[in-house]
């Protein structure tokens, strides 16, 4: 199977779309661009997450124990073993297999106990403080230490979730499975999906503890509170190390950078994995599209591509979730094309993926004047394998008449279904998807419909 | 046209003439814009009522019968149809009234009946 940027579910076939899961859907050769930040378990209002990441801050002062009674070298096993978790997938790495922190850096961490007198007595209740006193302790090591110290449970989140949506889980031997109660490191034998190329386990993260950025940052502790609060005009602007160095031994405005953090909760969200644009900027986009020259003129083919892919994608959300745009290039002319995962979400979809095979959909963008037979036969030669016999061509305006005999011989010839929108119909569907009368996904619906109703009986 | 013809007649001519008024606010605002599934399902409830009324000459559109809901119709779609629907309606009236003295009666099964009604339209708008 060639699926574009595969998801788990894609390669089960198993129909589900990323608004109705509670769980980030993982891809297969690629993590989620996103991390669990501790602090929307703390501000959740469920106690399962509140109780979550108190055992995230216990385990985590734990390590301050350790040191204070001189097991230092256990405490250290155990912060370079918590630092990175494969399994959950998330961040922005291509091949999916981190790195765990070197001795150095796990050292540096732990001397916060011994050199920080209130974290020596008391503790973190924010771990992810450490960004603002060590160097290079970055937001993927927030998100991995957390999910490590509450791996058990997602463990049990991803069985149930696998139960839930019939996800394959098999036997698997996780070697890195943290034990809160003994706080130590082990092996357990469990079952779990696995990643079909590598084999590795995977875990499910729910969404709702995702962002792109921790809550308590390094960035928004410099811009926010820093600038504002310590640094006076005139003063030099300190580097990260000087930044870094002026936190350790000014823990206390750390402390009060966090309590402001706190005092902020109703302004920290998680961050969806898709976000649709707004309306206003969906009708200003419609807007440039139609007034866009057909052609290459001022680079119209360009601003027709970006604007129709900003649109298309959020139009279609979240019947279809969005897979990626690609280029690609055929008799030495450049085509840009939005690929879609057909999830079956609706009859629509459904039908198609049945009919034409089509488990990923294609929309083809063409900024031309008029579409002719080339454009169709050049989208009828891509339609294979994941496609099946299913594509759309996003183009300016009606098909001539000769054309639209083209595509209706496609299908009595091969069972091929080639849909064309033009102008009109984006600007029905942004003005559906404004006054919320009706889903835009009904408009290529009623396309294939008058297509249907075009081919021959 | 019996008794219970005029009663069915009346209800849904004013029915149509209600709902005609409101999708036309909204045909105003947004001619092109969809209407939603809820909308359209009330509207057909309505044109198929009106369709066993208007039988044989009286029927506005050859072929048409209802909205398709898979169609998209528009705010001005369903508004055109219902203009033809009235008019047609109004025929059918126009053809079943008489008037005696100044007022207008219904004619029931070939004679006039106490039921009123109003002046045919095209009558009033001359």
């Amino acid at each position: 199977m060639s699926i574009i940027r595969p998801r788990l579910s894609d390669f089960h076939n198993i129909p589900i779309t990323q608004e109705e899961v509670d769980f980030a859907i993982p891809f297969i050769d690629e993590d989620i661009p996103l991390y669990v930040d501790p602090f929307l378990l703390w501000k959740s209002p469920s106690m399962q997450d509140n109780s979550l990441h108190l055992s995230i801050t216990n385990s985590f002062n734990q390590l301050g124990y350790l040191v204070a009674s001189g097991k230092e070298k256990e405490a250290l096993d155990i912060i370079i073993r918590a630092s990175e978790c494969d399994e959950v997938g998330l961040g922005n790495s291509k091949t999916k297999a981190g790195k765990r922190i070197g001795e150095k850096l796990a050292l540096k961490i732990l001397n916060q106990f011994t050199s920080i007198p209130q974290i020596g007595k008391n503790g973190f209740i924010h771990f992810e403080e450490i960004q603002l006193l060590v160097d290079n302790f970055s937001k993927d090591r927030v998100s991995d230490i957390a999910c490590n110290f509450i791996q058990s449970f997602l463990v049990d989140y991803t069985i149930e979730q696998s139960e839930k949506y019939g996800i394959p889980i098999e036997k698997v031997k996780l070697t890195n499975l943290y034990n809160s109660k003994t706080n130590t490191f082990g092996e357990e034998e469990t079952h779990l999906p696995i990643n079909p190329d590598t084999k590795a386990p995977i875990i499910f993260t729910p969404k709702r503890w995702l962002k792109h950025i921790p809550w308590i940052n390094t960035d928004d502790y410099f811009n926010s509170y820093y600038i504002k609060n310590i640094y006076k005009e005139g003063d030099e602007i300190p580097d990260k190390i000087k930044l870094l160095n002026f936190n350790r031994q000014n823990y206390d405005m750390v402390q009060a950078y966090t309590a402001i953090k706190e005092k902020q909760i109703e302004n920290c969200k998680n961050d969806p994995l898709f976000n649709q644009i707004p309306i206003t900027s969906a009708k200003r986009k419609i807007s440039t599209i139609t007034k866009l020259p057909t052609g290459k003129t001022g680079n119209a083919d360009r601003k027709f591509e970006d604007n129709v892919c900003q649109l298309m994608t959020s139009l279609v959300y979240p019947h279809l979730d969005f897979a990626q745009e690609q280029s690609r290039t055929e008799s030495g002319v450049q085509i840009r094309d939005l690929i879609f995962y057909n999830n079956k979400s609706s009859d629509f979809l459904k039908e198609i993926y049945e009919t034409y095979n089509c488990k990923q959909i294609v929309m083809e963008l063409k900024n031309v004047k008029e579409v002719q037979q080339s454009h169709i036969l050049q989208l009828n030669r891509y339609l294979k394998e994941q496609f099946g016999g299913f594509g759309i061509i996003i183009a300016r305006n009606p098909v001539p008449k000769k054309v639209t005999k083209n595509i209706i011989d496609l299908w009595s010839a091969h069972r091929k279904c080639i849909l064309v929108l033009d102008d009109s119909d984006l600007k029905m569907m942004t003005q559906v998807f404004e006054s919320k009368q009706r889903d835009p996904i009904e408009v290529i619906k009623m396309k294939y419909i008058e297509f249907t109703r075009a081919c021959p009986s | 046209m019996t008794e219970e013809d005029v009663n069915k007649f009346e209800k849904v001519q004013s029915q149509l003439e209600g709902l005609y008024k409101e999708i036309g606010i909204l045909s105003k605002k947004s001619p092109n814009d969809a209407v939603n599934k809820f909308k359209l399902k009330f509207i057909n409830q309505i044109l198929i009522q009106a369709n066993s009324i208007l039988t044989d000459l009286y029927l506005p559109l050859d072929g048409f019968e209802s909205f398709e809901e898979d169609d998209l119709p528009s705010n001005s779609d369903v508004t055109f149809i219902f203009e033809q629907y009235l008019n047609c309606l109004e025929k059918l009236r126009s053809d079943n009234v008489t008037q005696t003295n100044i007022r207008w009666y219904w004619i029931i099964d070939g004679e006039e009946s106490d039921i009123k009604t109003s002046e045919p339209k095209k009558l009033k708008n001359k």
